[in-house]
């Protein structure tokens, strides 16, 4: 989902919501009282050992060695030192030019998405206004539609052959065919695109603010407008800044919307450096931009950080009041706004209705505009069905999404739980590691990737991957480790030690203890996680790129040769009927993650309470990261505070 | 000063208040009592003009306010979480109300001081986050925040609930003196039945929606209206029939018989357990001084420190007897046959309910 790949924060871990713990601190010096005790277990421990030389091995074959060889490569050509590569990229207008536009379109996003996202939040949690629940299912849309996907859909209907655009050719007849194009297309299309992070992580701590402070400020005569301002904006101010930085980034190294939309007056770096890849000559030059880009990302998630601690307001309150939509008293203000609205949800709703529909229509009456009732078949779906070579594409990601998503939780699931037992300077590194994919982006992982295993290597048995299948799903395992082991390890943290403590004294040893007391209560949120990976890397692109083998292409390499050129128009009713597919399986995840459980209210059964919770606290991790992303957890973890990014745009 | 004239909330289905008549004087801390769902926040909040009541007139002096917006009741709150302005510090926090009402700069660093100084947060604690505040401060500054508005009336909502069983002890005297202080009128919502007789001129008990007595705290104690507002407040021993007819026999033997209240041997009736006097062995013959006697056996004991409370089998039915101190002459093992003195006046008797 490269495009909204919202690099995300996480709902739990964030400013305003992060309330301390109350019982953090003692359990932490509690913790600190077995220190002794608990490193004498964690040697002896078989469990410790397996899992501590398959997390060594992995972390530095793929996390490690990929981003050194890339550094190599760039600086060191020749086993000596040059900055060859660096005046290459300074002395070629091309690369500098994208550079400029990147950063152009980085801060444009940066005002832009701010307007539109804080705008649907308001209207959809925070006013009072009419058929809210319908805008926010309209704004929602990009939550199960993004990336690749995403530009692509614009593309088929404002882009040169698109169905808008010929519309408008009937009435205007001078208009220019590359209208939706450049600069401003991309910047439409991800603006309304990567509102995600807006809707999930502003919303969650707009709805942290405690009502009765909203209640004591009207009972002391404060208005509406200064309620908004004094109260409500101070206190999701850090949020906004995390939601910033973190458009700035998406902004920064976005691919698939310059790819499709930028045209040739608008190109930016990610593409750039996919482009430049594919040349043994240039290959220093993408390795360099990649390596900015990650510089960059580096540094304003440094920023972010340090911002961020010093800015977060605990909410005092030790249970707050749930917050109450308030009425816009000013009629022509609440009229303007009703407007504003739908109009906005009209933007977001207009391509999904339109892909939806034209799945069921072919190519020639898409394009020639003249649909009728009878155009309207399923033959489509039944091409997509019943042809192997347009399923293939389909059926690759969903294999390798589904690999990458269980390998990563089942692996992780043993990691986090000796990470987050055992504290000490060598899980500490292990940690701080295994993060190294959340603040490098996506790109920048596939380059090394690539560059590393192209010929024979001693870490994995002298091998060469590059070119083979495995590199993809290595990738895509690599990619989802942030976000898994934060919430796994926040899954885990959850669990009171007390109950381990009562199965170990009941005489259950510590397997058996982590197999039949721990495991089942982590288990929800790890089926959260599973689901939430395989989401996001349905549709992904980002890596793909880079690492796909010719014969098992994914289904966002696919889309993305659809939208090139007039020759492949045909295939534009089997990208619309993909995009459905997807919208449809993303759509029922983000259902079995999020849907259920926020339907609450009415007391259920223990049990099945019980496990809400769990599950809902995986959400809540997860409401992180339904698009994409690494995500941190809740306050208990001292240097886990900052919303994190996926590294995909 | 407040007066509720039938009012009635209902949301949906629920009638949370029903037709509530209340008189609350000017200067008076009066406290609406009740268990959890029993429909005082719902009063206190229409009294603030958070909730519409759908029936019925709210008065402030001797203006309807039903109608009236929240901020212009002149009543000041203090919600349960205090409901403090994460963002902004200690002094900003209560300068809110001034600066909403666009006093000027000097004046309102010179209120906040006062405020401050009068509800007892230190000078430096004034630019602190709301935050870094322990729990009683944050409760000062929610009081503050309240009073420095000089409200004609005061709303707290369980503003004690949070805070641990010693400071809220502490928290209590220093609200009642403040109170007594200032002289707002107050109105003070909690479910805890020790706090109210102890804070409270009047106290208002509720049940599912409906006002059940309104008395001092003494009326409400020692002649609780209801067999509800009996139950809920402190402890009571339920008077069976069978004991109840022993009284009355015992009632019989006594010279002073005619001057006795009558017990009714069907209507539902309690004594409180300190309110039995215990002896050991049977009874004086008669009842002395208007005191009925009834036998019974010792069943167990549990020490308070500052009392026991023996449980005394008096045929059917487990009667709790207080007795303070704590000398060994006074321990009597289970098995003991004991004398329970109990006076007719004290035994609250709700027939037919």
């Amino acid at each position: 989902m490269a495009l909204t790949s919202p690099p995300p924060p996480e709902a739990d871990e964030l400013p305003a919501a992060a309330a301390p713990v109350p019982d953090a601190g003692t359990r932490r010096s509690r913790r600190r009282g077995r220190g002794t005790g608990q490193a004498r277990a964690m040697v002896r421990s078989p469990l410790v050992w397996v899992t501590g030389v398959a997390v060594l091995w992995f972390a530095a074959a793929f996390l490690v060695l990929p981003n050194l060889s890339l550094l190599g490569t760039t600086f060191f050509p020749d086993g000596q030192f040059s900055v060859r590569a660096v005046e290459k990229l300074l002395g070629s207008e091309r690369a500098m030019r994208t550079l400029g536009n990147s950063f152009l379109l980085a801060i444009t996003l940066s005002i832009t998405v701010n307007i539109v996202g804080v705008f649907i939040v308001l209207v959809t949690q925070y006013f009072r206004v009419r058929g809210s629940r319908l805008l926010w299912l309209g704004y929602a849309t990009t939550l199960i539609y993004g990336g690749i996907v995403l530009a692509a859909g614009y593309n088929f209907i404002y882009g040169r052959f698109g169905f808008v655009t010929n519309l408008a050719l009937n009435i205007w007849p001078d208009l220019d065919r590359d209208w939706f194009s450049g600069y401003f297309a991309v910047v439409f299309v991800m603006t309304f695109a990567t509102t995600t992070n807006h809707m999930l992580f502003l919303s969650s701590s707009l709805a942290k603010i405690d009502f009765a402070s909203i209640e004591a400020a009207k009972l002391m005569g404060a208005s509406t407008w200064t309620i908004l301002r004094r109260i409500v904006l101070p206190v999701m101010r850090p949020m906004l800044f995390a939601v910033t930085v973190l458009t700035f980034l998406i902004g920064l190294g976005a691919l698939t919307a310059p790819l499709v939309l930028g045209g040739p007056d608008f190109q930016t770096v990610a593409p750039l450096i996919v482009d430049l890849s594919r040349s043994p000559v240039t290959r220093d030059i993408a390795a360099l931009l990649a390596i900015v880009l990650g510089l960059a990302t580096i540094v304003l998630l440094a920023i972010m950080n340090r911002a961020e601690k010093s800015g977060v307001y605990f909410s005092v309150a030790k249970v707050a009041t749930p917050i109450q939509k308030q009425p816009i008293p000013n009629p022509v203000a609440n009229a303007v706004v009703h407007v504003l609205a739908y109009l906005v949800w009209l933007i977001y709703l207009v391509p999904v209705v339109l892909i939806v529909l034209f799945s069921f229509v072919d190519a020639r009456s898409i394009l020639a505009g003249s649909i009728t009732l009878d155009s309207f078949t399923l033959q489509n779906y039944i091409t997509v069905f019943t042809t192997p070579g347009a399923i293939r594409p389909f059926i690759v990601s969903v294999v390798y999404s589904a690999l990458a998503a269980v390998v990563v939780v089942v692996g992780l699931l043993f990691v986090a739980r000796v990470l987050q037992r055992y504290r000490n300077p060598v899980t500490s590194l292990i940690e701080y590691v295994l993060h190294i994919p959340w603040i490098l982006p996506t790109v920048l992982i596939a380059l090394g990737l690539v560059m590393t295993f192209d010929r024979p290597n001693g870490w994995v048995g002298g091998a060469v991957l590059t070119g083979t299948p495995v590199l993809l799903l290595v990738a895509y395992i690599v990619i989802k480790i942030p976000f898994t082991l934060r919430l796994l390890k926040a899954a885990f943290a959850s669990v009171p030690d007390s109950l381990e403590d009562a199965s170990r004294i009941l005489g259950a040893k510590s397997l058996t203890a982590f197999r039949r007391v721990i495991i089942p209560l982590v288990l929800p949120t790890a089926a959260a996680i599973t689901a939430l990976n395989f989401n996001s890397l349905l549709d992904d692109y980002d890596a793909a790129i880079f690492l796909y083998h010719p014969l098992y292409k994914p289904l966002g390499v696919a889309i993305q040769e659809s939208t090139r050129g007039e020759n492949n128009l045909d295939a534009m009713p089997i990208t619309f009927v993909y995009t459905v597919l997807l919208m449809i399986i993303m759509g029922l995840v983000m259902y079995f993650v999020y849907g259920r459980g926020a339907s609450a209210g009415t007391p259920r059964r223990p049990g099945r309470a019980a496990r809400r919770r769990a599950a809902s606290s995986a959400a809540a991790g997860a409401s992180v990261a339904p698009v994409d992303g690494a995500t941190a957890t809740g306050a208990t973890e001292g240097h886990d505070q900052t919303p994190r990014r996926g590294g995909r745009a | 000063m407040i007066r509720f004239d039938g009012v009635d909330v209902t949301f949906g289905e629920h009638r949370a208040v029903r037709g509530l008549d209340l008189e609350i004087r000017e200067g008076e801390f009066f406290t609406l009592l009740g268990p959890s769902g029993c429909g005082k926040t719902t009063a206190l909040r229409s009294l603030a003009g958070f909730i519409q009541p759908t029936a019925g007139r709210i008065f402030i002096g001797d203006r309807d306010v039903t109608n009236v917006a929240s901020e212009k009741r002149g009543v000041g709150m203090v919600f349960q979480n205090y409901a403090l302005f994460p963002s902004m510090n200690v002094r900003e926090n209560i300068a809110f109300g001034l600066a909403v009402r666009k006093a000027p700069k000097a004046e309102q660093r010179r209120l906040v001081d006062e405020i401050a100084d009068r509800t007892g947060l230190a000078s430096a604690q004034l630019d602190k986050n709301v935050a870094e505040l322990s729990g009683g401060q944050q409760q000062r500054v929610a009081i503050a925040r309240a009073l420095v508005l000089t409200p004609k009336i005061l709303l707290l909502d369980e503003p004690l609930s949070n805070l641990d069983a010693k400071l809220r002890v502490q928290l209590r005297e220093q609200l009642k003196q403040l109170q007594n202080e200032v002289g707002v009128t107050t109105v003070y919502v909690t479910h805890d039945q020790e706090e109210a007789l102890t804070l409270s001129d009047r106290i208002a008990v509720l049940d599912a929606g409906q006002l059940q007595q309104v008395g001092t705290p003494e009326e409400i104690y020692d002649r609780s209206a209801t067999s509800f507002v009996c139950r809920f407040i402190g402890e009571s021993n339920r008077l069976t029939p069978a004991v109840l007819r022993r009284l009355r026999e015992s009632a019989a033997a006594s010279d002073a018989a005619s001057d006795l209240p009558l017990l009714d041997e069907n209507a539902e009736s309690y004594v409180r357990p300190e309110k039995v006097a215990v002896t050991v062995g049977a009874p004086a013959s008669g009842a002395a001084e208007g005191v009925l006697s009834v036998t019974g056996t010792v069943e167990g004991r549990t020490y308070h420190g500052s009392h026991s409370v023996y449980t005394v089998m008096v045929d059917d039915a487990a009667l709790r007897v207080s007795v303070p101190g704590s000398a060994a002459a006074k321990r009597w093992e289970p098995g003991t046959q004991v004398t329970l003195g109990i006076d007719p006046h004290w035994v609250l008797q709700y027939p037919g309910s």
